[in-house]
């Protein structure tokens, strides 16, 4: 166990997919600062998993990754982008790279599992067609155990069913890059390891997976566990 | 929906979110029928307060028509001096010119046998001013001394009338001959059309109220105007029928409180509408609000938010259209009856409801926008 402001992938000759260098970060109206001095390189081909106790600043870092807030000090650098300064359309079109998995599914109703599959494509530059789109989302929900969904609403799914249809959202379009935060939280070990070995074969083809969780059962699978506290990184194992 | 089959994913989004929940769809289209019917009924009742009050004018056969400069709407009974239109038949390119009277008479009607006032329009009988029903019989019966005609788009207030029968009117006995079809107004409840002899024996040295004026074939109506105007002294004001139709159009909304009343009313549904638009979009932008913030976190722009929520809008507006005009053209029939006004759904009313419609819900449609255009998508993690 080492203590680090800055880390460095593993391997140290894959290209960065993230660089984050002295972030700090406070929000309006507080005095405390959220994030303070956090330096953090996430190489392509690298899973890594965010942890730490609530209100260390994993979900603010995640944010600010994922372009979804504007960086205030320090410099972010994500899939060749700078983010400080950068403008709306620009974090946009950035965020059209990111596959994001948020902690609720947010699936639409109306939508069954194949439409917020081939909705989630029309972000993707190439427009695949309908049939492409079919072909990919049954693969996508198979690897999930959802082969049988397909055509299920949000109504006719449960809770960790939902939750896999929106990872399945997320990956549809082949990210480069995976923000999750706590995907495994309302699902089975079963399903669990399903969503990993998922995550785990998008890295391997060379995307970079940036995790929150507290869940300690997928620890073993990233290539590095970043421990937050207080704002700073604590610790890397 | 499902049997609906898109080309691309973002296609008929909006649809397929208002058709998921068929209980709060068929609520949003009540509710924009509800707005529709209410300014289908305030345009109909004001339409057809201006198209009743302009009737005359409407049914006018002639190219130009004559009356007192004074006479500044219809239903202001100002008489003109007679030998002004003597003097314009004398003019070259003028055919003829027909006087015609009008005043009202005490009509008895059953059952309890009561003196209703009834307007009379008396005119020579071989030249009948207005196109109110077959001309050859108009004139066969007025030929006749002492014979009327009765409108048949009058109130029932007068009761049944039946041709053929006597009829009395101020205490003297006519012969109700057929009906011509003229049409009340908000003040007169009904009408009789009388020869311009019987009228004259009746009421001696009276001055007609108006004059129809016809050129000869081929003639220019304008030209032969100014050639009027010219000749005449300044007492008389000479139109064509339409613009004597858009005259009192213009004076019954302008002035008349009546137009003013219909006109808030109409408003008053557009605003109705709006809102009860608005809190149909907001509530489905809201109940919503997790998901299109997700998508807007993933990449979607404004351009697919507003496609989506305007869509929804665009249908709404239709459906509800679609509704609210079959209930409409049943509140038309019975107000048209109720009244006896020209309550009618024209390809105008139509038009203009629509475009009134389909601009309200998608300008409630971009203010409902506005929480997802403010949606911060960082809130979601």
């Amino acid at each position: 166990m080492m203590r680090l402001t800055e880390t460095a992938p593993s391997s140290g000759v894959a290209p960065a997919a993230v660089t984050i260098r002295q972030v700090n970060y406070t929000f309006a109206g507080s005095q405390r600062p959220i994030l303070r001095g956090v330096d953090l390189t996430l190489a392509k081909g690298e899973f890594v998993i965010l942890t730490g106790p609530s209100g260390a600043g994993k979900t603010t870092l995640m944010t600010l990754v994922g372009a979804l807030r504007a960086p205030q000090e320090g410099q972010i650098n994500v899939l060749g982008a700078e983010l400080g300064g950068m403008d709306g359309e620009a974090q946009l079109q950035l965020r059209r790279k990111i596959g994001f998995i948020f902690q609720d599914h947010n699936l639409f109703d109306a939508l069954s599992a194949f439409e917020t599959l081939w909705l989630a494509t029309a972000l993707d530059a190439k427009k695949p067609p309908r049939a492409e789109a079919l072909r990919k989302a049954q693969s996508l929900l198979g690897e999930l155990g959802l082969a049988d969904y397909l055509h299920s609403k949000p109504g006719q799914l449960s809770t960790g069913q939902k939750q896999r249809v929106a990872i399945a959202r997320a990956l549809i379009n082949t990210p480069p890059l995976i923000l999750a935060d706590e995907p495994t939280a309302s699902l089975d070990k079963v399903s669990s390891d399903a969503v990993i070995a998922l995550i785990k074969a998008r890295v391997a083809q060379g995307a970079a997976a940036l995790m929150v969780t507290h869940d300690a059962r997928i620890f073993a699978a990233a290539d590095r566990v970043v421990h937050m506290v207080d704002g700073k990184i604590d610790r890397v194992e | 929906m499902r049997a609906l089959q898109f080309n691309r994913p973002e296609q008929g989004l909006g649809l397929r979110f208002l058709a998921h929940n068929p209980w709060r769809l068929a609520a949003a289209i009540a509710g924009v029928a509800m707005a529709v019917v209410i300014m289908f009924v305030e345009l109909g009742l004001l339409m057809g307060v201006l198209h009743s009050q302009a009737m005359v004018a409407s049914r006018m056969d002639a190219d130009l028509v004559v009356m007192d400069r004074a006479r500044i709407d219809l239903h202001k009974w100002t008489d003109m001096r007679g030998i002004r239109l003597n003097q314009i038949a004398a003019i070259d390119g003028v055919a003829n010119v027909v006087p015609i009277y009008q005043g009202t008479m005490g009509l008895r009607t059953p059952p309890d046998l009561s003196v209703r006032r009834i307007v009379v329009f008396a005119f020579p009988p071989d030249e009948s001013p207005f196109d109110i029903g077959d001309r050859a019989k108009i004139s066969q019966a007025l030929r006749m001394p002492g014979t009327v005609l009765f409108d048949r788009l009058s109130r029932d207030i007068y009761g049944p009338i039946r041709p053929g029968k006597d009829v009395e009117l101020d205490g003297e006995l006519f012969r109700m001959a057929g009906f011509v079809s003229l049409g009340a107004d908000v003040v007169n409840d009904g009408a009789v059309m009388m020869s311009e002899g019987d009228w004259l024996s009746r009421h001696p040295g009276d001055s007609p109220i108006m004059g129809a004026i016809r050129l000869e074939p081929g003639a220019d109506v304008e030209k032969l105007r100014q050639s009027i105007v010219a000749a005449l002294p300044a007492d008389v004001t000479v139109m064509t029928p339409a613009e004597l139709r858009a005259r009192e159009f213009s004076y019954t909304l302008r002035t008349a409180p009546i137009g003013i009343l219909f006109g808030v009313g109409m408003l008053a549904g557009l605003v109705i509408g709006a809102i009860t638009c608005y809190q149909i979009l907001f509530n489905e932008i809201v109940d919503r609000f997790a998901q299109y913030a997700t998508l807007r976190a993933m990449g979607f722009s404004d351009t697919f938010f507003r496609r989506v929520i305007l869509e929804q809008a665009l249908a709404l507006s239709l459906a509800g259209f679609a509704v609210g005009v079959v209930l409409a053209a049943a509140a038309y029939a019975y107000l048209a009856e109720a009244t006896a006004l020209a309550v009618r759904l024209d390809v105008f009313s139509l038009v203009f409801v629509l475009v009134l419609t389909v601009g309200m819900t998608v300008l409630a449609g971009v203010f409902a926008l506005k929480p997802v255009a403010n949606a911060d998508p960082a809130s979601l993690y």
